[in-house]
């Protein structure tokens, strides 16, 4: 019976939104990179054919991920898991990370791929873990302490309240806060924290966790914003970057004038100018910008509202999943997907301060599209598995 | 959602219901997660981009044009100013700044050791260096190589090397640029320059193009049709990236340049070089200390055929004094040693401001007796006084308790009628006329001969007259009487010349007050005419006949009258002289204004002209000459100008010589040869050129001839012809005839058998000129049938 509701069919408008995403992302990326390419000396479809070439690759890997039984995954995720805590280290240690000349340790040396962001590994792997965790949480037997003992006390009342139960997924996730300070990569850290808070929130952890954790959250921001130059600075960039022509706020002007000079309709695809130069990352996560520049409102609008569509289809596969495991798997991919459309868009039209956040299918870079694509190959799986609606 | 886990079948049934439960909080929950990140999220960011890409789209659009593109002006080719015949006065061509770019000339220098600094023997052109180049762009462009080294050495992408450079050196440059590699590193940026062929001419009214400031016009025409000659300067706009380098074939819109339209003036290049010619040559002659000025029109249509200002300068150079009374003063300015720097500065830039106004039409002066010709032709239209008034002057005229002299101190002019009158420029007859006339009307006229208001003419700056209120003027006082006194010959208000002119033009062209102009017309780069000048009457002031009684009174000033000097054999000239007191000399200093006003041909009248020097020099306080013997009026300063000039420029404008009798006989003609014809051809070809023959034998052939053909003597002179005799080889002796008219030296000279040729002044056909000097001494002896040159002067005085 499994293996049969594993060979149901993909969700069909799932799938077509990815392929519709992924095609106008890669020709987006010809668009705002062939500038770039020519400047730096390269054929113009330089990135483009990369790109093209990552997706194709991509789409084999989704196909795979689709054919693949999920319920492989709950175990699987141990696995994931560790190795993105292996690389996440890795990465700290000189001679594995990348050189770069303002220091940051995102991305692993790796063999034909080049670079490789373990934080890119580590979503993947919390969101595996964490979903296939808190879908046995009904199953698990609640412990029993000795209330004889003052310890026994506390840690009764604390596996009452549902504070025990959170203790491996706070250890994990505040490991690999830790990892991800000393690369650091705050924006990535963001997007692991928030599927993981959505899968433990849809897994029913308690509310008041939430809310604490939420007030944590935003007292820890409050002291870091004020406190830290670095993250005042930010502040004061988005509230008005025109008064930082030259130090960070350049690039949100030219991402402000790409999308405004841009309209209802757009310049026409392919005509944008401020990619020539103007605006930096063009291709990478500023190529937003360039969509609305060359596309328009309208253009923009649609991209948006395909983004819309896979979110809330990729809800819809979680509520119709067969199984807790795959509700929670799904809704921890979407969330991602649904976080880092909002933040990128949010970035690029100044509604959020500047964080490094990519266009999922857009922003050019291949392991990131791939592993986008792999995401999605999971949550088409997972909608192989939805129960047939009952004939007649 | 099946509550689905595998292999806990014992505790399936046992937690049914916590099992639901949770199910329901997964249902709930994903909801709740769809709702907000699938919608609430999305809503501030469709906000986000309205805001951006609707409302503020222009904002945003317009900054990002502004850092996308490159602008360049495409400069249009300003348009030419023609005179009346098409000579070019002003046209521009193609000057070059020159912009180096160190910045970019290090970068070559990188370039050039990347590729060539492992192997500088394997280099096709040796590395540019900052010296060497400095060097060569100093030779080339005559500049410090010091200076220009330093530039080079400056972290800029843009300094200016030189400016305004000629094709020429343009071309030395370009190819210097490409023999050592320079390309980027040093720019001509293509400009215009002015040109203005004829140098000085007319400079006052042509005006100039100011570099300094981008190339608009400053003064004159050039400034005042500025926009008609300019053109339209175009644009091209090409996109530019990140790094301001053009990408050209990317995005480039062209804007046309439209060249500026050419401007046609009224001013004739020959009529205008001859009233600077005879400006300058009375400058010269009566020390003038002010300059002056000649403008020339047409009287029916009010058309500017010249104007002259004096100082003068070079439009090509404008900054610089050329004018000789003005370098002098500057001289003494700067080797004043007391004198601060600020202060040759300051005299610079009055000197300056000197050459490049237009004085004829800026200023107003007290235009005196010139303006005897408005009241005549008043007093004559009102019916005041006509040909037959006569006029009593004693030498002076008593206005209330003011005496008010005449030039002819008493006795006076005694008894004469109103042509004599206007003829003697007699100030006690014209108050007379102006006393007839009456305040009211008096002012009348000085209204309607547009004397309140300005001509209107199409020049920048025309200044205003400065005149009594009619209140004043009208009001029946004492003091109003001597307003009324001294305005009928020309004292006591003032007057722009352009006023003037135009007045005296209503005078004699019929009556009509012409609007002057100097813009005949404006024309399209194609040849198309954009605007034409049609001439406008302001007013009929007087009448047709008035008119022609005021031309032929008039036409008795030069015929005998003040303005005999003016007088030019075969035309009839019309004029007035005019000696104006100035509020200076009022104060006992030296500055009378000698004007002249003449009109030619008299009966029809083609060229008016008003020629003035303001100040010649007298040779000591109270002296009423010059350092060289001129006596300062009009009549011995302007007239003989305006001779000599109405006749330049009738000459040119083809008007024929007719003589009368009497000049007939006095004109200069050339003796033909006839020596070898017979007789009777002879006698006709003698005849024929106007001379009186007499023959001497009886042969048929012409054996000699007196005097000898090409001579140049007096037509109406007797021609001896030889018809077989022997011409007499006896010599004569000159005879003395110093102090003798010209009509008592010709026969005085024929009856020794000599011939008389005139020269020096141009009026000696008036019995006041004598001759001063002969060039053959008294007593020599020399063949019969020698022509006697004699100097003829007249220096009585006229004003």
């Amino acid at each position: 019976m499994e293996q049969q509701l594993a060979r149901g069919p993909m969700d069909l408008p799932f799938l077509m939104l990815v392929v519709l995403l992924t095609g106008i992302g890669v020709l987006m990326v010809f668009s705002a990179s062939y500038a770039t390419a020519v400047g730096e000396g390269r054929d113009a479809t330089y990135y483009f054919i990369k790109q093209a070439q990552f997706a194709a690759m991509g789409f084999v890997l989704m196909y795979i991920a689709s054919k693949v039984n999920y319920q492989w995954y709950r175990w699987a995720s141990v696995l994931v898991l560790g190795l993105a805590f292996v690389m996440l280290i890795l990465v700290l240690i000189p001679g594995f990370h990348t050189v770069r000349t303002d220091g940051v340790k995102r991305w692993l040396k790796m063999p034909v791929i080049h670079a490789f962001q373990p934080s890119e590994m580590a979503k993947l792997g919390v969101i595996l873990y964490f979903a296939a965790r808190m879908s046995k949480r009904n199953t698990e037997k609640k412990r029993r302490y000795d209330t004889q003992k003052p310890s026994g006390v506390i840690f009764q009342a604390l596996e009452d309240s549902g504070f025990m139960e959170l203790v491996p997924y706070g250890m994990i996730l505040l490991a690999i806060i830790v990892l991800m300070y000393f690369e650091p990569h705050m924006s990535g850290t963001i997007l692991i924290l928030i599927p993981a808070a959505a899968i433990l929130f849809t897994g029913g952890v308690k509310l008041r966790w939430f809310a604490l954790g939420g007030s944590l959250v935003v007292g820890l921001l409050a002291i870091i914003i004020t406190t830290t130059d670095y993250m005042t600075a930010r502040i004061n960039l988005w509230q008005d970057p025109w008064a930082y022509p030259r130090d960070g706020g350049y690039q949100i002007i030219q991402s402000l004038y790409a999308i405004g000079s841009g309209g209802l309709f757009g310049v026409g695809f392919g005509k944008g100018r401020q990619k020539l130069g103007f605006l930096p990352e063009a291709e990478n996560d500023f190529i937003f910008s360039i969509a609305c520049e060359e596309l328009g409102l309208i253009g923009a609008g649609l991209i948006l509202i395909l983004f819309v569509l896979l979110i809330l289809r990729g809800y819809w596969i979680a509520l119709h999943a067969r199984d807790r495991f795959g509700s929670l798997l799904v809704v921890g991919i979407t969330t991602l997907m649904a976080v880092q459309v909002f933040l990128n868009i949010s970035v690029v039209t100044n509604f959020l301060p500047t964080t490094g956040v990519s266009l999922p299918f857009f922003s050019y870079g291949g392991t990131a599209l791939m592993i986008q694509l792999i995401e999605m190959g999971i949550v088409l799986g997972v909608s192989r598995q939805i129960p047939a609606p009952k004939q007649g | 959602m099946e509550g689905g886990n595998r292999g806990n079948d014992k505790d399936k049934v046992r937690h049914v219901s916590p099992d639901r439960k949770a199910n329901r909080t997964i249902l709930l929950r994903t909801l709740l997660l769809l709702v907000m990140f699938g919608i609430l999220t999305f809503i501030p960011l469709f906000g986000k981009l309205y805001a951006i890409q609707i409302r503020d789209h222009e904002m945003y659009q317009e900054k990002a044009i502004g850092q996308q593109t490159m602008d360049n002006a495409v400069s249009a080719n300003r348009g030419q100013i023609l005179d009346s015949n098409g000579k070019v006065l002003a046209m521009s061509a193609t000057v070059y700044d020159v912009i180096l770019s160190p910045n970019d000339f290090r970068k070559l220098q990188n370039n050039w050791d990347e590729r060539y600094g492992k192997k500088p023997e394997g280099a096709k052109y040796p590395r540019p260096e900052v010296g060497d180049v400095s060097a060569g762009l100093a030779e080339i462009l005559g500049l410090d190589p010091q200076k220009v080294q330093e530039r080079m050495e400056k972290n800029t992408y843009y300094e200016v090397a030189a400016t305004r450079i000629e094709t020429e050196v343009a071309d030395d440059l370009r190819q210097y640029i490409t023999d050592k590699h320079l390309s980027n590193s040093v720019l001509l940026v293509p400009t215009t320059k002015r040109y203005y062929p004829y140098s000085s001419l007319a400079a006052q009214v042509i005006g100039w193009v100011n570099w300094k400031n981008d190339n608009k016009g400053a003064y004159g025409m050039e400034a005042l049709y500025e926009e008609d000659l300019a053109g339209k300067t175009g644009r091209v706009v090409t996109a530019k990236d990140g790094d301001g380098k053009e990408m050209k074939y990317s995005f480039q819109d062209y804007y046309d340049a439209s060249d500026g339209n050419t401007l046609h003036l009224t001013v004739d290049a020959t009529i205008q070089y001859y009233c600077e010619r005879v400006l300058e040559k009375g400058i010269e002659m009566f020390d003038v200390q002010n300059g002056g000025f000649v403008i020339a029109m047409d009287p029916k249509t009010g058309a500017i055929k010249a104007w002259a200002n004096s100082p003068n300068y070079d439009l090509n150079t404008p900054w610089t004094i050329t004018d000789p009374v003005l370098s002098e003063y500057l001289e003494t300015v700067k080797n004043d040693p007391t004198a601060i720097e600020s202060a040759y500065n300051e005299a610079l830039g009055q000197a300056q401001n000197r050459q490049w106004r237009n004085k004829a039409m800026n200023d107003s002066y007290e235009p005196g007796s010139t303006f005897k010709s408005m009241v005549l032709a008043a007093a004559l239209e009102e019916g005041v006084v006509n040909e037959n008034s006569t006029f009593y002057c004693p030498g002076y005229y008593v206005v209330g308790n003011d005496s008010i002299s005449c030039s002819q101190k008493a006795p006076g002019h005694g008894s004469q009628n109103l042509a004599k009158a206007v003829a003697n420029s007699c100030n006690p007859a014209f108050m007379m006329i102006g006393q007839a006339l009456g305040a009211e009307k008096f002012y009348n006229y000085l209204e309607d001969f547009g004397f309140l208001e300005k001509t209107g003419i199409d020049m920048q700056g025309e200044g205003n007259s400065i005149v009594w209120p009619r209140s004043t003027f009208v009001a029946p006082s004492t003091q109003q009487n001597t307003y009324l006194a001294t305005a009928s010959f020309g004292q006591g208000f003032q007057a722009t010349p352009i006023q003037l002119i135009t007045a005296a033009s209503a005078v004699i062209n019929g009556g009509h007050l012409m609007k002057p102009y100097v813009m005949e017309s404006i024309t399209a780069p194609d040849g198309t005419i954009i605007q034409q000048t049609e001439p406008t009457e302001v007013r009929q002031v007087i009448s047709e006949e008035t008119s022609a009684r005021c031309r032929t009174i008039l036409e008795g000033v030069v015929n005998g009258g003040t303005g005999k000097r003016a007088y030019v054999p075969g035309y009839r000239i019309g004029g007035k002289t005019g000696s104006s007191e100035t509020v200076e000399s009022r104060r006992g200093e030296d500055r009378t204004i000698v004007s002249f006003l003449g009109f030619a041909p008299a009966d029809d009248p083609q060229i008016v002209v008003l020629l003035a020097y303001d100040a010649p020099k007298r040779s000591s306080s109270g002296s009423k000459l010059t350092s060289r013997g001129y006596y300062i009026s009009g009549g011995n300063m302007a007239a003989v100008m305006a001779g000599e000039l109405l006749s330049d420029i009738l000459g040119d404008m083809g008007v024929e010589k007719v003589y009368t009798e009497a000049e007939r006989a006095k004109i200069d003609m050339v003796v033909p040869n006839v020596v070898d014809q017979t007789a009777q051809i002879g006698q006709e070809a003698i005849q024929n050129s106007g001379f009186s023959v007499r023959t001497v034998g009886e042969g048929n052939v012409v054996t000699d001839q007196i005097p000898a053909g090409g001579a140049v003597i007096p037509s109406g002179s007797q021609v001896v012809l030889y018809l077989g005799e022997e011409k007499p080889a006896d010599l004569v002796d000159v005879p003395d005839v110093r102090g003798k008219t010209a009509a008592q030296a010709q026969e005085i000279l024929g009856q020794y058998g000599l011939y008389l040729k005139v020269s020096g002044s141009s009026s000696y056909m008036s019995s006041d000129a004598v001759v001063a000097s002969q060039t053959i001494w008294v007593g020599t002896s020399v063949e019969r049938g020698t022509v006697v040159e004699c100097i003829f002067s007249d220096n009585t005085m006229v004003d």
